[in-house]
């Protein structure tokens, strides 16, 4: 009991991972460019499949991260541009837009993968268990996927608390018009940011494809997840994604296990309580 | 003009009328879920084009109600007279809960009537116990009243072009009373309309519930139809789909969210018969509808007599 | 007895045919024949459904697209494995297409749906793959005859081969959560706990369940073996996490119903030497038949046929044998019916014939995961059947009554 308690914590704190990587580009775009984007689940799976296609090519693992996510990246700045980009600040049409999008890439990524089941083959060395105090094994894969999860919020929070386009952001987030004001590039910065987003989600597709596996419709059910850790981080707060994916993947682990029936009550159903008493989640700004 | 329209509305239910007997069951059984998911888009442009509220979370009404009628009618053999209202009171309830989600505007609105539509959906897709989970309740009765029933789906076909006929006549009664003139006027700008006195969140609220009532109407001519009913019902998918029906006809206008569910479903059932990538067509309609024709056909439909009748104006 | 008499009399009919020739049938034709196809084209079984599809074409390639002296077209329709997509699809088929019959639908819930249409329209539907138990039990529909295997007729040999052969008394369950899942995992139940065995725990997962974690950390310290019941993409998924939490080292999973032919590619050498299945089919049986079978579905397509695959290609099989014997008449729909209860059918996965609730009475094949030398593909993972139950019938060892009288397995 208490091993399977244990169990499921990590497991809980290895989904939150993923779903960090997913959200926090999610949340970015919307704090800065007020952009809600229903094709982010679309991204993440067309990026794990081109990482597929790159890990079978080459055989390398990294290189698979970095080209499932360099790609999307590409592909997230042409849909910005020509296609979000026209929707104004109309979170109605965003949505009905970019969800429109996301049927479009899922038919896509369909007729050039197939409706098989994919796993991205992980390297060698992260693949098999590891053995925790009081023999629980643990699978290698998801003990380095919290970590690379861990680094990679490291690694955004110090590009926006510790350099200039970071305070920039910051600053855009707060209130755009004085960032207009101090005479900086806002599109270059708009470019940059959706760039980086559309990256985390690529990144994140191969990351969570080694392990959930690639196929269709599952675009939507991350996309989900994702939203949900949004919600209860609250839209545009980078801390608010990561404290937000730890409570959806610790609700959801021990939601399936305890009460298997009503799981998605039990991820929900707080959620849905908590935006009716903070609608800003943990963390949000007024805006 | 209103003649003119007088005339049309004549024609169209004229040809409602026939259709049965010149199109066959195909076409007979699609119009019917035309009415079917133009009502329950009509119930989302109550919000939508009234009141300014994307609500993504109509299928839990439409389903809840669903559910209600089937297992109603399946599992404890309750008639039709007592099934039917409780399961609109079941969606109507439904809605009185999650109603309070309109202390929420923009951004935030459609997140948490996402979340909440997700409960729904994970209650009936779990909770297989009592829903049936994936399986759902099969073998639905069609409706009966006393001994007379529906026996075939013409003659349902008849029932819910009646239903609908009063629900779009109420409905225009509903948008120009005092009540839907409010609605509007918190759309146009909620700040001036508190100013004068109006509490808008209990209008948005009531407006809320009835919409999620109207919903629930649609979900009962659903079972009765599909005779059938499993989580899908329940699902985001469905929620979407009947935002976007209301929008692709013309959100704001009665008749616009039943031409749009007539075009969705229309192209969803022809597409998919020669094309395997229907739902990159979905899409495509989607982005073409967000980016060149956000008033919808109506809209196209207004465009297009503007211009027709530009030759008669004076030169310049 | 009275269908030992309608058999020699159609065998009868077939050998005058025969004496006739060809100038008999020349005159009866009105156009094609043409029959819809219901399969998960897109969606959660979407490889399943791949496999249905392609087994299908092969049959038909293979026959000339011909049958009681017609030619035959089909209308393929994609259900998504979702009833209510299956509803609509199959009142298109039906009412739009005009075919003369259905064949499918492939997920066990789609089954009730497309029988209502059948029920609806009086067009008979061969129901290939979908096995829920029902359609051959409590609701069966005139026009209604299944092809493939009903969901509990695998699951109840299953459960003895765990109690008898496998040795095992205190059993895990981890089953799907939807039709197929529930009659496969309590068939095996009922036949195991009526030997004797116990139940430490059972575990439910609604298909497409992303992480297999939760349930593998909530498997009983006390459990002697574990029975897994998995579907489309769960399969993999299951099979990564027994690995990677390092379950192989703790305990024994066997697969009642898992590690088919379709997912076997996407797995490696540590599938080796485990319990696959306990299924109607296994691509590694060595009958003349399922060789042929195999041989040419593996030169068409570079794979070897799973279950589906093999269950399409014999829907197939017996359509045309039931056709050939009415002359090609399919528009008398009673005939055609009457004719897919009687023909006797060497298919692939062995010798078939209906039941008198119209489902298959056929072997059941427990399987091992081998790799072996293919002619075609070479080195390849495959089901080789390591005990076959012989013409088991959907009731197993119970009553038919009796089994009815107690009604569907439920959750």
């Amino acid at each position: 009991m208490l091993t399977s308690a244990i169990l499921q914590a990590i497991n809980g704190v290895s989904l939150a991972a993923l779903l960090f990587l997913l959200a926090s580009g999610f949340t970015l775009s919307f704090g800065l460019m007020r952009v809600v984007n229903m094709a982010h689940g679309a991204y993440y799976l067309l990026g794990g499949y081109i990482g597929l296609s790159v890990a079978q090519k080459t055989g390398s693992f990294a290189l698979a991260i970095v080209a499932g996510g360099a790609a999307i990246a590409v592909l997230g700045y042409f849909i910005d541009h020509f296609l979000i980009r026209r929707t104004g600040e109309n979170h109605l049409a965003q949505v009905l837009l970019t969800v429109g999008v996301a049927f479009v890439l899922g038919d896509v990524a369909l007729a050039i993968w197939g409706g098989d089941n994919l796993m991205v083959p992980a390297p060698k060395f992260l693949k098999g268990s590891v053995v925790l105090p009081g023999d629980v094994y643990y699978p290698m894969y998801r003990l380095v996927m919290i970590f690379f999860g861990v680094f990679v919020g490291v690694v955004l929070w110090l590009l926006y608390k510790k350099t200039q386009i970071g305070a920039v952001v910051r600053a855009g987030v707060d209130d755009r018009e004085q960032v207009n004001a101090t005479g900086i590039n806002v599109d270059l910065l708009f470019v940059m940011v959706s760039a980086l987003a559309s990256f985390l989600a690529g990144m994140a597709g191969v990351v969570g494809g080694a392990f959930l596996t690639l196929y269709p419709g599952a675009e939507w059910e991350i996309l989900v997840y994702a939203l949900v850790v949004v919600i209860v981080g609250g839209l545009g707060s980078l801390g608010g994604a990561m404290i937000g994916a730890l409570v959806v993947g610790l609700l959801d682990a021990y939601g399936r296990w305890l009460l298997p029936e009503f799981s998605y009550f039990v991820l929900f159903g707080p959620i849905a309580l908590l935006m009716l008493f903070r609608p800003r989640g943990l963390f949000g700004k007024e805006h | 003009m209103d003649r003119g329209r007088l005339a049309l509305s004549l024609i169209a239910l004229a040809a409602a009328l026939a259709l049965p007997f010149v199109a066959g069951p195909f076409w007979t059984g699609l119009a019917t879920q035309m009415y079917i998911f133009g009502l329950l888009a009509l119930s989302v442009d109550l919000l939508l084009g009234h009141a300014g509220l994307f609500s993504l979370t109509h299928a839990s009404f439409f389903a809840v109600s669903a559910y209600t009628v089937a297992i109603l009618q399946v599992r404890y053999a309750v008639p039709t007279t007592l099934a039917a209202p409780a399961g609109i009171l079941a969606g109507t309830l439904l809605a009185a809960v999650f109603g309070i989600s309109v202390r929420t505007r923009g951004v935030y609105f459609i997140l948490i009537t996402i979340a909440l539509g997700y409960v729904v959906w994970g209650v009936a897709h779990r909770w297989s116990s009592f829903t049936g989970g994936d399986n759902g309740v099969t073998n639905v009765p069609f409706p009966a009243i006393g001994g007379v029933g529906i026996t075939s789906h013409t003659q349902y076909y008849y029932l819910v072009l009646a239903v609908i006929l009063l629900c779009a006549l109420g409905y225009r009664v509903l948008i120009r009373s005092p009540f839907g003139l409010g609605l509007r006027g918190i759309k146009a700008s909620e700040t001036r309309m508190q100013s004068l006195g109006y509490r808008t969140s209990a209008h948005l609220y009531a407006a809320f519930v009835l919409s999620g009532a109207l919903a629930s109407l649609a979900g009962v001519l659903y079972v009765y139809y599909n005779r059938f009913v499993n989580p899908v019902a329940s699902s985001f998918p469905i929620s979407v789909e009947a935002a976007l029906m209301a929008i692709v006809g013309g959100s704001g206008t009665i008749i616009g969210p039943f031409l749009g569910a007539g075009v969705v479903l229309g192209l969803r059932n022809w597409v998919s018969s020669f094309f395997e990538m229907h739902h990159a067509i979905m899409g495509a309609v989607f982005i073409a509808t967000v980016l060149w024709a956000p008033d919808g056909l109506v809209g196209i439909a207004a465009r297009l007599r503007a211009r027709f009748s530009r030759p008669k104006e004076p030169g310049p | 007895m009275n269908r030992l008499k309608k058999n020699v009399s159609l065998h009868g009919a077939v050998a005058l045919l025969a004496a006739l020739g060809m100038s008999a049938v020349a005159h009866a034709q009105t156009g094609p024949i043409k029959i819809g196809v219901l399969a998960p084209v897109t969606g959660p079984l979407a490889t399943p459904g791949k496999d249905m599809v392609e087994g299908w074409k092969l049959f038909w390639e293979q026959a000339g697209h011909t049958a009681g002296g017609r030619k035959v077209e089909y209308v393929i329709a994609d259900t998504t494995c979702n009833p209510d997509q299956a509803l609509t699809q199959a009142r298109r088929l039906v009412h739009q297409e005009k075919v003369h019959f259905l064949v499918g639908p492939l997920c066990g819930h789609e089954g009730p749906a497309v029988a209502q249409v059948s029920k609806e329209t009086g067009v008979p539907l061969v129901m290939d793959a979908a096995g829920a138990d029902t359609i051959t039990k409590w609701s069966r529909t005139p026009s209604v005859v299944r092809t493939a295997v009903s969901a509990s007729q695998i699951g109840h040999p299953w459960g003895e081969y765990m109690y008898k052969e496998l040795g095992l008394r205190n059993v895990t369950f981890i089953g799907q959560d939807y039709t197929w899942g529930h009659e496969v995992t309590l068939g095996a139940v009922r036949s195991f706990t009526a030997l004797g065995g116990k139940v430490a725990k059972m575990i439910w997962n609604p298909i497409g369940t992303k992480d297999y974690g939760p349930t593998i950390a909530g498997i009983p310290e006390d459990t002697d073996g574990v029975s897994a019941v998995v579907v489309g993409a769960d399969r993999v998924r299951l099979f990564e996490a027994w690995f990677n939490f390092g379950m192989d080292r703790k305990k024994k999973i066997y697969g009642g119903y898992w590690l088919h032919q379709d997912v076997l590619p996407q797995m490696d050498d540590r599938a080796i030497g485990l319990i696959g299945n306990s299924l109607n089919y296994a691509a590694g049986l060595q009958t003349p038949e399922n060789i042929a079978f195999t041989t040419a579905f593996a030169k068409a397509y570079k794979r070897l046929p799973s279950w589906f695959g093999e269950s399409a290609y014999t829907a197939g099989l017996w359509t045309k044998a039931a056709i050939d014997s009415i002359n090609g008449k399919v528009e008398d729909r009673d005939a055609f019916l009457k004719a897919m209860r009687t023909v006797s059918v060497k298919a692939p996965r062995g010798p078939l014939k209906l039941d008198a609730y119209d489902n298959p009475i056929q072997n059941v094949y427990v399987s091992k995961i081998q790799k072996i030398k293919h002619p075609v593909l070479g080195d390849i993972l495959t089901n080789v059947p390591v005990k076959t139950y012989e013409g088991v019938s959907q009731f197993w060892t119970f009553d038919p009554k009796d089994f009815l009288a107690r009604g569907p397995y439920k959750r």
